[in-house]
């Protein structure tokens, strides 16, 4: 039994600083299995995979690989091991065909010498490509591949590396629906050739369906490994983070009044279709729908950051010109968007200047006032309770989840009538994600339009009072969210 | 609910309880530009140690009379850069704007009238750039490029070549001094260094120019206008062109259409010196002051040194990469001290 475990770490501790961030973690690897490893943000799975990948080395602890005790583990020397990390997006190179980053430095020659020999490259790829039931074409550019393509590139990339672990680090929070699916299947079927898996994820649903063990973090500490038929999602939750809790969040109802903003037959054409609904006062309104079905360009185009080919936009009864953010701004619509990093935050600003943007650019002459954007910071940081230490703090050195009440802070501001919130929880952990729910349920009281686009089917059902559903670019229908299932919207979703 | 969110916040900000926040000054050490100090004072030390006439107030003055121009250039080049543009035909733009302030004194037309066109056809010429990179979606770099030979053509058409001298009719800039002391040159660098930090620091233009070069979608979506905030960058960067070419005509009392070139090169080069990455959306104008003194000092300390004058084209391109070493090495101690502050912090 012992001899076999890919992975063994023992006692692992990491320290940084007078914190520790790591405190004597045990953690072990079998081959075919999945073993999940959840927690908040800051529990110390990074830590963990960063140590195992070698990456950062531990201040004490044991670490095996095959039985075998590994004293110094360099990033070279884990790869060489066996051990394999998949991340989001990095390693490949986007010039080069798929075959061609598979054999990246290791390149197949013909007969002739120097000269790579890319058709025997391209054919021994696809037939692995073909024996994993991937959706990989060969030939083609890696530029030109998906977000879940890229993964699965990467994951036949460590298989050529005779990987026998792989690490996969929050790998579906990127994709669709049905690309999540495929790459289930993919994981199911290296776990069955004998492949050992740290699955990493923040859907817990995703570890009930592929997991076998699963490890739960907190605060630097194991809270224990359990086998996934022996525990229930609300326990882990619960040993995630001390207490009770569940996916569904139980909002506040909030009087809903008359219909204040009117979108009526926006068209984009190819990307939304003739797209019309409406949204009420202090109403909630969910927009649902596969990654690709047209809900962000949808809300990008009401922001005035794509243009329509057609349709009107209507708030208070009053026809809105919005040719540019700026536009959309003034007429009082704010959108937080899905990605924080790429574009909401400036990065090597501090945390004054990103709260006080939209308002010093929109609502300010040409001087600037200081002493004013640091009281307005200071004050949504008290609203939001952002963990922040100082004002001249870059946001990139936030978490996560302070980064994104940064970002939402922004527009709370000044007041706007419509928000759209474009994943508004994304890669945000669980704690902080009830306040931002918390503080779109006070938007909604205070009697703003909410839209809010969330590929999290217990978000989306637990906070919307109507839900639309978007496919190909069509809001297909609008249904009102009174005892829906998850199975029954995502059968909405794809259409069956 | 409640008792969740409490729970939740980790670090001590309560939701109740209300906090300010304080704005810790930077460590010293972490400003590039003290590092930049700390090396004029070594310099200036030794060099005056072996030639005491560094210190005389004549060679001081010399010193910042001959840094004025280059001042005036890289504080525009500063907000260009922080807004994530560059602009390579700055030489160029002041051969040309040069060469037809000097044409139109030594025409009779009156230096105020030939200095304002100057100025003006500087920002044209600077807005061309910004715009032709904007229209057609290219990198500022290549659109500046293809300037250079647009400028000096239209330079050497104008003048056939000729040197335009206008000695005597134009020379109260480049050779007034305050109190038979300090040139006026410098005085205007000055104010340049100024009017640029006041407008990064204290204005909603300067707040947009950092915002467009951290996050062009970002601050798009605030509703910031990136053509405008970029194009203003250009503009103004084009004023300062103009004002130094004013300067360095006044101070020389002649132009040709090579007058200034190679100028930009040493003005990216203060700039980065000064701590503003190319990659724009940061950095500081007390960076790029400090950096142009540097520069100043070390071609005045090698004269004074006598150094062989072909090794002190060298200096400039070990001077650009030892400052890059000094940034590297001070955000790998910025790294260090911070881990442990936000490792739990850290996405997991």
């Amino acid at each position: 039994m012992q001899k076999n475990t890919l992975v063994d770490m023992e006692n692992i501790t990491k320290i940084y600083g007078n914190h520790r961030a790591l405190d004597r973690v045990s953690f072990d690897l079998l081959p075919g299995e999945v073993h999940c490893l959840v927690g908040e943000n800051g529990a110390g799975k990074s830590t963990l995979i960063k140590i195992l990948s070698g990456a950062i080395s531990p201040d004490d602890g044991l670490i095996k690989i095959e039985g075998e005790e590994v004293r110094e583990l360099s990033p070279r020397q884990s790869i060489e091991l066996g051990i394999s990390t998949i991340y989001q997006d990095a390693e490949l190179v986007d010039s080069l065909t798929v075959a061609d980053n598979v054999y990246l430095g290791d390149e197949l020659t013909g007969r002739i010498p120097f000269v790579v020999d890319s058709r025997t490259q391209m054919k021994r790829v696809e037939e692995t490509i073909d024996a994993l039931k991937m959706n990989l074409p060969t030939g083609i550019l890696v530029e030109e591949l998906s977000a879940s393509q890229k993964q699965m590139l990467q994951i036949v990339k460590a298989l050529y590396k005779d990987a026998k672990v792989l690490i996969m680090d929050e790998p579906t929070s990127s994709l669709g629906m049905d690309e999540t699916e495929a790459l289930m299947k993919i994981v199911r079927n290296l776990r069955d050739r004998g492949i050992g898996i740290i699955y990493i994820s923040h859907y817990l649903e995703e570890i009930f369906e592929i997991g076998d063990r699963v490890t739960v973090l907190k605060d630097g500490t194991s809270m224990g490994t359990f086998s996934i038929d022996s525990i229930s999602v609300e326990e882990i939750i619960r040993k995630m983070v001390g207490r009770d809790a569940s996916l569904f969040y139980t909002r506040r109802k909030v009087n809903i009044g008359n219909v204040a903003l009117e979108v009526r037959n926006i068209t984009r054409y190819g990307v939304v279709d003739n797209v019309s609904f409406s949204v009420r006062k202090g109403e909630v309104f969910g927009i649902g729908g596969l990654v690709g079905s047209g809900r962000s360009e949808l809300v990008n185009i009401l922001f005035g950051a794509d243009r329509a080919d057609s349709g009107e936009i209507v708030l208070n009864d009053k026809r809105l010109r919005i040719k540019s953010p700026q536009d959309a701004v003034k007429c009082g619509i704010a959108l937080i968007t899905e990605d924080r990093k790429k574009l909401a935050m400036l990065g090597g600003r501090d945390v004054v200047e990103n709260t006080a943007l939209v308002h010093s650019e929109n609502f300010r002459g040409f001087l600037l006032n200081l002493k004013e954007e640091d009281k307005l910071t200071d004050e949504i940081v008290n609203r939001l309770s952002v963990a922040v230490q100082e004002r001249s703090q870059k946001i990139e050195e936030l978490s996560g989840g302070n980064q994104q009440k940064i970002v939402i802070g922004r527009w709370l501001v000044d007041d706007s009538d419509v928000y759209i919130f474009d994943e508004p929880t994304k890669g945000v952990d669980i704690g902080a994600r009830e306040q931002i729910y918390e503080l779109i349920i006070e938007l909604a009281e205070k009697g703003k339009c909410i839209i809010m686009i969330s590929s999290d089917l217990p978000e989306l059902l637990s906070m919307s009072d109507r839900i639309g559903v978007m496919r190909n670019g069509r809001l297909v229908e609008i249904v009102e969210n009174k005892d829906i299932e998850e199975e029954d919207m995502i059968k909405r979703f794809i259409g069956v | 609910m409640r008792e969740g969110m409490k729970t939740m916040s980790k670090d001590g900000a309560t939701a109740n309880g209300k906090r300010t926040l304080t704005r810790r000054r930077s460590s010293i050490l972490k400003n590039q530009w003290f590092y930049l100090l700390v090396a004029e004072v070594a310099i200036a030390v030794i060099t005056g140690l072996v030639n005491p006439r560094f210190f005389t107030t004549s060679n001081i003055m010399n010193i910042l009379e001959q840094i004025a121009v280059l001042g005036i250039v890289s504080s525009g080049m500063t907000l260009l850069i922080i807004s994530g543009e560059i602009d390579i035909s700055v030489g160029a733009n002041i051969g040309l704007s040069s060469v037809v302030m000097a044409m139109m004194i030594k025409a009779g037309y009156g230096y105020v009238l030939a200095v304002l066109l100057g100025i003006s056809l500087a920002v044209f010429n600077s807005l061309l750039v910004g715009i032709t990179a904007r229209a057609f979606k290219a990198p500022s770099f290549i659109t500046s490029l293809a300037f250079i030979s647009v400028f000096q053509g239209v330079a050497l058409a104008i003048t056939k070549g000729t040197f335009q001298t206008i000695y005597g009719q134009f020379e109260f800039i480049g050779t007034f001094r305050l109190w038979q002391i300090v040139p006026l040159s410098f005085l205007i660098s000055i104010a340049a260094y100024i009017v640029m930090h006041f407008l990064l620091s204290y204005t909603k233009l300067g707040r947009r120019t950092y915002a467009v070069g951290s996050n062009q979608s970002a601050a798009y979506l605030s509703g910031i206008s990136v053509n405008k905030a970029k194009l203003t960058a250009f503009a103004l960067n084009g004023l300062f062109i103009g004002v130094a070419s004013m300067v360095l005509l006044s101070r020389i009392g002649a132009a040709q259409p090579s007058t200034g070139s190679g100028i930009e090169l040493k003005a990216i080069g203060a700039v980065v010196i000064g701590g503003t990455p190319l990659s724009g959306g940061k950095g500081r104008i007390i960076g790029t002051f400090f950096g142009v003194l540097l520069m100043g000092i070390i071609s005045n300390s090698l004269n004074m040194l006598r150094v062989n004058p072909y090794f002190q084209t060298v200096t400039f391109g070990v001077l650009i990469i030892a400052s890059l070493a000094v940034s590297v090495l001070s955000s790998y101690r910025k790294k260090e001290k911070i881990k442990p502050a936000t490792v739990k912090e850290e996405k997991s």
